[in-house]
Formats: C-alpha cells, structure tokens, sequence
C-alpha cells in the first residue's frame, strides 16, 4: 500500500508540469503584446509595453518562455489581479478560504446523506423512500441553484431573519478586523473558536448555513443516484444471491459485500465533487455575497483578468490532480485489486 | 420563476413588517451599492464612488447649503467671499478667503492656511489623465492641462500655481487670469484639505517647486493617498477593503464641530439586486441603490421609504464613441481591422458608424420600460435644470431605416460589407446601463447578421482604467455635475480637454472655441444662446448618445433621520452627506 502511495506521489509532479504546459500552450494564443499586459498594473504602463516584453522575454522562443513562466510560478508569481487589485497568489490566499469553509461544511453532509439515501433507495426500490429520494434528487438537479438560494434566503432570511446572507455581521466585521484578533487559519468556524470568541462563532456559523444548504440540496442528487444505481448493480449480481442462499443477513449483504463494491464510483464522483465544491461555486457565492474564489474567479473572467484566471486554473488543476491521487488512494482501501494490478 | 419568487417575497411581508419595529444597529449605517471606490486620493478620485466616501473624509472650503445648489456655507472657510463682503475684487479676479482656526486632522496635527494652499496646489499639479485637475487648472492657470499636446510637461505650472493661490496672514488668496463665475462652487466639491506634513511624511509630494514634476500624473497606487486618509471632515476611513468592495468609516470623535451622530458607516457593494432588496428590507441595509427598472420590487417593502421625483443634475446614462480606440493589447477590438471580426482602431471616427448606433436606439421605449418614465429624452448636453438647456434642440430618434443608410455608406460601404465585431462595455451591476447596452446590441445586430456586439461587464475600478486607456470602443457611462453650471457639462463631454473627450480621443475646435467663449460671456442671454449652438453642433458630431434626462428615487430605511437630497453631491441620491444623518424609530400613525 504504501509503496502504492509512494507511486502516486512521485507522478503528482509530472501531471502538475502537464497541467502547467498546457496551461502554458493556451496562454500562446495571445500576442506578446496582450501578454505583456499580464504584467501590468496601470494602464500607464501601456506605454512602455515593448520594456515589459524584454523584461519578460516575451519575445524568446516559446521553451525559453516557458522556462521563465515556470520560474516565476515556481517562486509563486502569478502575476497581478486587477479584480483582486493585489497579486494572484495573495488573491487565492485570501478568498480560498472562505471556499474551504463552506465546502468542508457542506460537503460532508453531502456525502453521508447521498450515500446512506443512496444504500436505502436501492435496498427499498420503488417504495415510499426510493420515492422520495428520487423526488430530492430530481428537484435538486433541476433546480438553479440561484432560484433555491434566493427562495432560501427570502424564507430564512426576509421572513425568519434567521440565516442572513453575507460572511458575517456587523459585529463580527468589527471584531475579525480588530486588532485583537488572531487570524490562524482564515477558516472564521475555527479561527473565532481559537479566539475564544464563542457568539461569533455562531455568527459566522449562521451565515455559513443558507449556502451550504444550496449546495448541498443541488450537489446531493447526482451522489444519490449514482450510489443507488451503483448498489442496485451491485445487489442484482450472483455473488450477492449465492450470500442470500447462504443465509445471510440483509444488512451484512448490503453493509459488508454490496456496499464495498460500489462504492468505486462513489469515490470518484465525491472526489470530482469535492474539487467542483472548491473551485468555486460561482451562483451561491454571488447571491448569498459569500467572499469566496469562484465569486472572484468570475469577476475575473468577465473582466479578462488574464493572470487571476490563470491562477484560478492551476490552482483548480492542482486540487483535481490531489483529489485523484486521495480517490486513487481510496480506491486501494475499498479494492485490493486496485493496489496489487 | 419572476412570479414565483414575488410570490415568496409577498408571503415574507408580514415578519419584514415586524422588523420595522424596531432600529437595527441604530448607531451603524450601512449603504448597500453596487460600485467599488476607485481611489481614496482626492487629487485622483473623480469618480461617484471614491468622492462619496472622500466627502466624508475630508473637507473643502465651503458646503452647498442642505439641498440648494446655489447658497454656499462657510466649512473651512470662515465666510464665502462676495462682492457685498469685499472678498472678491471689483474685477472679479481675487478672491480672499478667511481660514478657520482651531481645526485639526485626524492625526491630531492642526489645519493650517498653508494646508489648504498645498491641498489646492496639489490638486491641480497632480493632474492625471482623465482626471479633476482641470476643474481648477481653467479658472486658477487659464489652461486645462499641466502637459502640453505631446504629453510633455509646461515647465511653468508651479510657478503660476505658486503665483494664483498664496496665503497671507490667515487668509487664503487666489488670483484668477480672468473672471471665472462658478470658482465658488468648484471649490465647495473640488481640492478638499489635505495635511501637508501628512503628505510629505507618507512620500507624497512635498509642496516643493523643485520635485512637483515627478508627481505629475503618477501611477494611481503610487499615491499614499490611495487606501490611506486623514481630513478634517466628520468620519475616518477605518478600513477600504476591495476584495470585498466595502468601506467602513468611523466616527472622528475629535472633530471640530459636534461629532456625527452615527458611529460607523458602512458602504458596501453587492451586485445582486435581490441580495440588496432582502438586506433593506431585513434592516441590515438602511439604503440601497436601486434603478428605475427595480422601483416595482422595492415599492410598498414594510419599513422601507421610497422619495420619488428627486431632481439630479446629471446624464444617465450616456453612451460614449471612442474615436481612436488604443489597440495595444487590446481584445475589445478583437483583430483590430474591419474584416468582419473585430474592428478597425479608428472605426468609430467615421460619423455614419456613429449615426448608425444613434439611430439603433429606442430613446422613447427605454424611458416608458426601463425609467418607468422616470425623465425625457435628453436634447442636449446641458440638462433641464440648467440654464443653457434647449428643450427643442434635434435628437435623434429610433430609425432603423436611418441606421442602415448610415451603416450602409460608412467607411466606403466596407462596414456593410464586411461586418465588425467588438466589446460593449458596461459597469457590473448596473442594470439601466446593461439594459441600454442590450437595446443597442439587439438593433444593430438586427440590422445586419455580420455585425456583433459582445456586451461585457466590467467592475467600477477596472471599468475606469480601461475607458482612460481608451480601450473601450463603446463605453456607457453618466455624468453628474461637479458644480452646478452649464459649464460643467459642456467642458467634460464636449471640450477636446475635458476627460471624456480626451479619453475618446475627440476634438471639434468650434465647439472648443464656443465653450471658451460661454465661460467668460457673464451675460447669461448671450451664454444661452451659445449654448445653444454647442448642442446644435453635438448633435451633428454626435460624439456620444445623450439618452434620458431623469428623475430619481431613494430606497431607504423609514427609520433614517436627517438625509437630505443635494443633486451635486456625489452619487446622489444614493451616496450621502453622513454628518446630518442619524437613525431613530419611526413615527407611528394614527
């Protein structure tokens, strides 16, 4: 296993410096002039555009130009946002952690609600639970997830006033950019519990609630339905009818055989999931007026940021290639098959 | 789904109602907009955004009395010269402005004549491009620009600033080349006071005619003015953060008047209309900005008061014609030729291009839809509440078959032809002007299956560096008067030095000639009807498309005391004035 691990590990580099070539080759289909422009920071500088091309080596032969963008990647230049208005890598490091909060809130829910409904519809098929989870499933997947987010917030928020939309409130804004605070982690859950800041935690937890209730009613159904499809496949097949001949119990057949191998598919759309998750989920960032990276990420691309999109993708890249690596590691655990092929 | 959602918010009414009850952070306003500022430095800021929040910060001079626009206040000052107070001269050339004492910046350090002398100085000598320099460059120097045609520096500004405002004993002069009639209210909005020592301490200019050059026209974020403040005025900016586009401003408790009665400010934007409604009627936002087009949805909130028919002395929104677009690393012209893919830098030099978008437009069904008939159309640069306006001025009107006679003998008959394709900008958010962008997009694109306009929002900051970069083919935009006076319309939209122009790369030198004329003509017959020959001659170049001369309205919280409507003050009636502001409970009725 851990020679297995060690494998994936070593390969992450080289699917990184493909990810980083390709992003590379796309970046070519701009003039030297327009990425020149990459590096500037006023439009002033426009003027002194061919001094940005020499200083760049924007003018060089595309493998040398490579080798200088991988250097300054390497070094963490980015480039500059003029979204952000500061560089991309202090950009990323700034809004991604308000993503990881709401994706790590509502992903887990995601997970342990479309995998236990997943099992149940497909051991219950056709009755009154497979009925409902499928009516979940398909509400969720149709619905837009600006419609859910507005209706959630006109209910929770304009009639309850329970769940306002925002980070925080205007007590905590003072309070999180006060001196006297200590922010560990940018996680505000974690980092107002580290400060011992226990009404602000629930704050910030409140305002955490509408979104990722949003994402987790629209992310569940696909999770659902490819758990109990993958468990319907599973139960229909003769390994599964010879331990039922063998008189089995139900809830060993579905927990210790059925479970286990369909959980593969599993894995990989929760991983894929996960990624998505922490992309960005531009919609309910932009309704609820969460300061999240895909909020930023579209701002971006609607105002040809050219070096926040960039880093946007390596850093979406770079989350896709560890997602693999964590599903290819998971699929070892749930089939030995995997690790020994 | 419009239906819907209507739906679920009638059915939030009856709690919102319970909201209203009481004040929420009754010490705290927050105003929910949809712009980022773009500067902090008053010498930079010349747009809504930065001057609402600079207004807060800092002060000028004088201060435009509640809501007029003509009676003048002493602020810094201690009175307002007149030729009845023997503060302006017999010729109209020096005025002596007496200087308060006893006030101090925010750091502490007290404001001295020479403070306000530097601050004048400064604004004027900062002069970027695009910028409010020229607002007291004209009526102080008698030129508009510290840089002459080629971008080169006159090497004599300092000295004829130096020579134009000079302080003696306690008193500020300034000496004008000729008599300038509107140099009061200039000053009531323009060249608030800055610390010197400040300035200097911070690596801004020192006030030293030996280094002011390198200061001329810097980089925006260069200036510690930028994201840093210290004034005079009622509130300090606690904190500008752009990343989630807000400003919190806190009370200056060491203000020379009484200090305000709201501890706190805040001014954020949200480009989401719906998110902005629910906080205004949550209470957690006491005023929103919302258009005409979203007055239904805001009408009738429980605890929400709407001010409707509320003047402006402004044009929005204005479609601008970029006429030698900057085609360096540019993607909003695409290929940069008229090949049917993108469009060639001085495309919209031709005038048929031009005339063909005037007449793509719907003026009179984008007021009925869109302002709810919230104005008129506009007849000329100058706006119905100005003298100089002339109500029966040519407009354009929709006229498709116009457009494609236009279209069809524009550059040689190869628009037609060939086709083009470009960017049409506007400012995320903003939905009066996304909407006219669609109107035209969809009329010209109907025209003709090989035209394209890609319709593109930009944010407020970006938005501004592009447009004064002249990389925006078409950009839609607004003016609001800088002082209340025909001047200030004619001079920014039409004068080959005034920022739009310059930034379009526009120039007509009759118009040039008649709006020098308008300034120092004191009859105000004759400046009418020079005006007049301006709009005549705007509408023949028709460098822009004037849409609508509105009315406009203000979505507030029942329980916000003392606002007042001044249509000068910067992004009125949305943006405020805070000092005179406060929250209480709302009267009940009955």
């Amino acid at each position: 296993m851990v020679q297995f691990i060690a494998k994936r590990l070593l390969f992450l580099p080289v699917v990184m410096l493909g990810v980083t070539m390709l992003l590379f080759a796309a970046l070519q289909f701009l003039s030297p002039a327009m990425r020149a422009a990459l590096y500037i920071k006023d439009p002033r500088q426009l003027a002194s555009l061919d001094q940005v091309i020499q200083k760049y080596g924007l003018d060089k032969p595309m493998p040398v130009q490579y080798g200088i963008w991988l250097k300054q990647l390497m070094r963490g230049d980015l480039g500059y946002s003029e979204t952000a208005k500061m560089p991309v890598a202090d950009a990323i490091k700034s809004f991604f952690p308000a993503t990881f909060e709401l994706t790590c809130v509502a992903f887990l829910p995601i997970l342990a609600i479309g995998v236990y409904f997943g099992v149940l519809s497909a051991v219950y098929k056709d009755r009154w639970l497979d009925q409902l989870s499928r009516f979940v499933a398909i509400t969720g997947y149709s619905l837009p997830s600006f419609v859910l987010g507005l209706l959630l917030l006109m209910v929770f928020y304009g009639r309850l006033q329970w769940f306002p939309p925002g980070r925080y409130s205007l007590d905590v804004d003072l309070l999180v950019h006060s001196a006297s605070f200590r922010h560990y982690t940018g996680l505000l859950t974690v980092d107002t519990l580290l400060n011992g800041q226990w009404s602000a935690f629930v704050d910030v937890a409140k305002h955490l609630v509408l979104p990722a209730v949003t994402l987790i009613y629209i992310e569940l159904a696909l999770l659902l339905r490819i758990t109990r499809s993958s468990m319907l496949e599973e139960l229909g097949k003769d390994y599964i009818r010879t331990a039922k001949a063998k008189g089995l119990p139900g809830s060993v057949i579905v927990r210790k055989h059925a479970l286990k191998n369909a959980l593969i598919p599993v894995v990989t759309l929760s991983s894929l999931l996960f990624v998505g998750l922490l992309s960005g989920v531009v919609i309910t960032e932009t309704v609820f007026d969460f300061p999240g990276i895909g909020r930023w990420g579209i701002e971006a691309a609607q105002q040809l940021d050219v070096p926040a999109v960039l880093g946007a993708t390596l850093l979406a890249a770079g989350l896709f290639v560890l997602a693999n690596l964590v599903s290819d590691i998971l699929y070892a655990f749930v089939d030995p098959r995997i690790r020994i092929g | 789904m419009t239906r819907l959602l209507l739906a679920a918010l009638l059915a939030a009414g009856p709690s919102l109602a319970a909201a209203a009850e009481t004040v929420k952070n009754p010490e705290s306003f927050t105003e929910i907009t949809i712009s980022d500022a773009d500067s902090m430095d008053p010498a930079w800021a010349y747009d809504t955004a930065s001057d609402m929040a600079i207004l807060n910060i800092y002060e000028t001079l004088f201060m435009f009395d509640g809501a007029s626009t003509e009676k003048l206040v002493p602020l810094l000052a201690t009175k307002v010269p007149s030729h009845a107070n023997g503060l302006i001269s017999a010729d109209g050339r020096v005025y002596t402005i007496p200087i308060r004492n006893g006030v101090r910046f925010q750091d502490g350090t007290p404001m001295t004549p020479d403070d306000v002398r530097y601050s004048i100085i400064r604004f004027m000598l900062y002069d970027r491009d695009a910028g409010p320099s020229s607002l007291l460059l004209q009526p102080l120097l008698g030129y508009t620009s510290t840089r002459d045609d080629k971008g080169r520096i006159k090497p004599r500004c300092y000295q004829d600033a130096a020579r134009a405002v000079r302080v003696r004993g306690n008193d500020l002069i300034l000496t004008l080349p000729k008599p300038f009639a509107p140099l009061l209210t200039i000053l009531a909005m323009w060249a608030p006071v800055v610390s010197r020592k400040w300035a200097a301490g911070h690596g801004a200019w020192d006030g030293s005619g030996k280094t002011w050059e390198k200061f001329n026209n810097p980089e925006k974020q260069s200036s510690p003015f930028f994201e840093r403040a210290n004034g005079t005025g009622p509130f300090r900016l606690q904190r500008w953060d752009r990343r989630t586009m807000e400003i919190v401003l806190s009370r200056n408790e060491r203000y020379w008047r009484k200090p305000a009665r709201l501890a706190r400010v805040i001014v954020k934007g949200i480009n989401e209309f719906s998110t902005r409604k629910l906080m205004l009627a949550a209470g957690d936002a006491d005023s929103i900005f919302a258009d005409a087009s979203q007055y239904d949805q805001v009408r009738g909130l429980p605890g929400v008061q709407i001010t409707t028919g509320l003047p402006t002395v402004e044009l929005n929104p204005v479609v601008f014609f970029t006429y030698h677009v900057n085609p360096i690393a540019n993607p909003n012209i695409r290929s940069a030729e008229l090949d049917g893919r993108g469009i060639p830098p001085d495309f919209f030099a031709d005038p048929d291009v031009r005339k063909g978008f005037a007449y793509a437009f719907d003026y009179q069904g984008y007021i009925r839809d869109v302002m709810r008939g919230m104005g008129l159309q506009s007849t000329g640069c100058v706006p119905s509440s100005l003298p100089g306006h002339n109500p029966n001025q040519r407009t354009y009107t929709f006229d498709l078959k116009k457009s494609e006679e236009h279209f069809r003998k524009a550059m040689g008959g190869q628009v037609w032809k060939k086709g083009f394709e470009f960017t049409l900008a506007y400012n995320s958010g903003n939905v009066e002007r996304e909407t006219v962008a669609q109107i035209l997009k969809r009329y010209v694109e109907s025209l003709n299956p090989k035209f394209r306009v890609d319709v593109r929002p930009i944010e407020w900051p970006e938005f501004l560096d592009d447009y004064i970069s002249s990389k925006l083919p078409i950009f839609i935009m607004a003016w609001q008067a800088d002082y209340p006076d025909p001047h200030n319309f004619a001079f920014p939209l039409l004068d080959s030095q005034g920022s739009y122009p310059v930034a379009q790369k526009f120039a007509d030198p009759r118009i040039d000639k008649l709006i020098d004329s308008a300034i120092t003509e004191t009859e105000m017959s004759r400046r009418k009807k020079l005006y007049y020959k301006i709009q005549e001659l705007e509408y023949e170049d028709v460098p822009h498309l004037l849409i609508v001369d509105p009315v406009v309205f203000r979505t507030q919280r029942d329980w916000v005391r003392g606002w007042v409507n001044n249509p000068v003050l910067p992004d009125a009636p949305y943006g405020s004035y805070y000092y005179p502001v406060y929250k209480a409970a709302p009267v009940k009725k009955g």
